[in-house]
């Protein structure tokens, strides 16, 4: 008796959580299961995969300079963009934590970017601003200074890459506005009384309380930039260019699936990403507790 | 606590590897499915009875194509009313990311726009349907078109295109930019020693001579000029021993390029579509690609261009006739029969053929290029004049392009790329070259 009660209530709770459970199973966990599989097979969509052992591994590490060519530009991107756009988010955060009038309006207006900051529209904006014949070479030109390649040489295009991600600064500027208003007023005016100067507190006050805000988003940004794709694919056509210079990572395993049908190596070269993401983002944890400053020591 | 979570993570993982199990399983039985139906609606429906059929209709091109297609469609759904077709269209490369996936899914569309670079693949691995019995038929009327004709859209003995047309290597170019670097025009017997004067003057006046010669192509015809051939008969590796060849030719182009003569990389991949062609834009003096661009060319240029043929010597080897593009039926078609009609429309009917005006190449059909004659502006008789020319001109095609070609072309382009940027020297991209296009090849071998 007691028994069936408990067992349909158990169904009842399921029943409430099988929309997500079916949409877990359906679009990510069985597809992850599918993609291990793949890599090690060869698999060109249209004839059955065929098992080939680790050869996709193999060949990846061992034979395919575009490989590590890509992994390079995307370590560029990942280390040289994540700060700079961590550095600009806190700025701005700060700008806006005043109290001001209108405030509100103006953190709005600086989130909007990062609403559309990823998208296709975003980036084919940024290609004709930058075009050799866009907006910003038109204003060049009126100043009488002359046009600039900005996508000639690939290291420069790769940069203008890194801006685009720089200016997509407003879901982390939110949080570091949200972790500024957390640190106790009490804090800035007693060191204020006892002389210290904006300086000072920045670095002795703001920046300790802030790390663990820091390291979150330290975290997500570096995993969203190692997963870049839309801005490289659309200013670059897709092909990565100039000279493979914005060949990042998602772009390049994009153009092994589905330009040349390489499926089990693009499933392969997946899973190195996220062994890849897995490995920095544990090296970060364990760091933390050498820099992470945790209000309340020993919560536990 | 700990234990649900356990438990719910088995069933889970159960779960999926059992739907992953029956995924793998069903995908054979429904593939046999794919090959034993193919056959039978066919057979089922009946010739014209007026059942309303939907058929999808796939091709690349740029804006003015879409444009007339677009027309194209609407006249046939009118003439056949129980006919509707759904375009989908998108830019070359776009598109064939689009269609191997379809491809895997079983739901490729019923009419497919193919290109000579993978009818190999689609159609040896299952995809398409032959259509030889389709024409026996006399679903595709062939009686205004050459025996031989058709022949560029076999794989083996398996007919996996209709030819919609033929083209051509050319030279398009502005004549009134050419006087200013001052030349006349570009005679018909130039050679590739002219072309690099020519462009070398042309760099230095600061216009650029052409806009690229994609290596592929251009490469393959200067094989083709010293008795070789890009790829080996069977496709499964490169068919030139001799790397000087490679050499010669990329040396010449590189020096072009660092002298200004042809814009670097970097600026052409900036091109979008024909709208930002640097001939359109009187930037580059003339654009080497296939005949049946010229008319898109033009007409977005606004201006008069002419035609001239490929640097010689040996022209007659280096030129041939290629079919420019296919139409293929997907295997898995519900309306073969429906689609070879709308195949049958494309080809061969002339008020059709108005509205392509030999975009998609020259017609095969003699009636229809016949009555075509009275409407071409001067502009696209040109184009049909050059064809002609061609004709006694040339010599036979290679055979279709080998599976992993398009790969080949990616990395070919990437070495012209890096020799362009003085990032390796013509002798050692060679090398590369021929160890990396190899490779790929190699998997052809079975």
């Amino acid at each position: 008796m007691m028994r069936s009660i408990s067992w349909k209530r158990h169904l009842t709770g399921y029943a409430f959580i099988s929309p997500f459970v079916i949409g877990f199973l359906v679009f990510t966990a069985i597809p992850i299961v599918v993609s291990l599989y793949l890599s090690f097979t060869s698999y060109d969509l249209f004839s059955a995969p065929k098992w080939i052992g680790l050869d996709n591994y193999d060949r990846m590490f061992n034979k395919d300079p575009k490989y590590w060519n890509s992994l390079r530009v995307t370590l560029i991107y990942v280390f040289g963009g994540v700060p700079l756009r961590l550095a600009f988010a806190l700025m701005i955060a700060m700008l806006l934590n005043a109290k001001a009038r209108g405030i509100g309006l103006y953190r709005t207006i600086y989130y909007l970017p990062s609403i559309i900051g990823g998208s296709v529209a975003v980036s084919i904006m940024w290609r004709n601003l930058f075009n050799d014949e866009g907006l910003v070479n038109m204003a060049l030109n009126a100043l009488g200074i002359g046009s600039v390649r900005w996508f000639g040489e690939p290291l420069a295009a790769l940069w203008m890459l890194i801006f685009l991600s720089v200016w997509q600064f407003g879901s982390s500027m939110l949080i570091f506005l949200a972790g500024l208003k957390n640190i106790p007023a009490s804090l800035h005016e007693a060191a204020e009384v006892d002389g210290a100067n904006a300086v000072q507190r920045f670095f002795r006050i703001t920046i300790p309380m802030l790390t663990p805000i820091i390291l979150f988003n330290l975290i997500m940004q570096i995993i969203s930039a190692f997963l870049t794709f839309i801005p490289a694919y659309i200013i670059s056509k897709g092909e990565g260019g100039p000279l493979d210079g914005t060949m990042l990572y998602s772009l390049y395993l994009f153009r092994r699936a589905f330009v040349f049908t390489d499926m089990g190596y693009a499933a392969a070269m997946a899973w190195i990403m996220l062994l890849i993401v897995a490995v920095v983002s544990s090296v970060l944890f364990a760091s933390s507790k050498f820099w992470v400053h945790y209000e309340s020591k020993g919560g536990e | 606590m700990k234990s649900w979570f356990k438990a719910l993570t088995t069933t889970a993982l159960a779960v999926s590897l059992a739907a992953c199990g029956s995924g793998g399983g069903g995908k054979s039985e429904s593939s046999d499915a794919g090959a034993s139906g193919s056959g039978s609606p066919s057979a089922s429906a009946p010739a014209d009875s007026g059942k309303q059929v939907t058929l999808r209709f796939a091709w690349w091109g740029s804006q003015p194509r879409h444009d007339y297609t677009l027309k194209l469609i609407d006249m046939y759904e009118k003439l056949h009313p129980n006919v509707k077709i759904e375009p989908e269209y998108a830019n070359f490369d776009d598109y064939w990311k689009k269609l191997a996936p379809e491809a895997t899914a079983q739901q490729l569309p019923d009419i497919i726009q193919m290109d000579l670079s993978y009818i190999a693949q689609y159609g040896t691995k299952n995809q398409l349907v032959d259509l030889k019995p389709l024409i026996d038929k006399g679903l595709i009327n062939t009686a205004d078109i050459a025996e031989n004709a058709l022949s560029g859209g076999k794989v083996g003995d398996k007919l996996y295109g209709f030819t919609t047309g033929v083209n051509a290597l050319n030279v398009d170019y502005d004549p009134e930019l050419l006087k200013k670097v001052g030349i006349d025009k570009i005679p018909e017997t130039w050679t590739w020693d002219d072309y690099k004067s020519y462009a070398l003057k042309a760099g230095s006046q600061g216009l650029y001579f052409d806009v690229g010669l994609r290596p592929e192509v251009f490469f393959g015809y200067y094989l083709r000029q010293n008795g070789k051939t890009l790829y080996s008969p069977d496709g499964t590796q490169l068919g030139y021993d001799d790397d000087s060849l490679f050499v010669n030719f990329f040396g010449m182009t590189t020096g072009i390029t660092k002298a200004k003569g042809e814009p670097a990389p970097d600026v052409t991949a900036q091109i979008k579509g024909v709208e930002d062609d640097l001939v359109v834009k009187s930037k580059a003096i003339s654009n080497w690609q296939w005949s049946n661009q010229y008319i898109g060319l033009q007409s977005t240029a606004k201006r008069p261009l002419e035609i001239a043929p490929l640097p010689g010597p040996n022209v007659e080897k280096g030129m041939f006739l290629k079919p420019s593009m296919y139409l293929s039926i997907a295997q898995n078609s519900k309306n073969q029969e429906e689609a070879a009609k709308f195949i049958d429309f494309f080809v061969n009917d002339v008020e059709a053929n108005k509205l392509i005006l030999g975009d998609r190449g020259v017609p095969l059909s003699s009636k229809v290029k016949e009555a075509l004659k009275p409407l071409l502006t001067p502009e696209q008789q040109k184009v049909f004049d050059y064809i002609a020319w061609v004709e006694s001109h040339s010599s036979p095609m290679d055979p279709v392009d080998p599976i992993g070609a398009g790969e080949v072309a990616s990395i070919f382009k990437t070495y012209d790329e890096m020799m362009k940027y003085n990032k390796i020297t013509p002798e050692d991209a060679a090398k590369k070259f021929r160890e990396e296009a190899n490779a790929v090849l190699a998997k052809n071998k079975q």
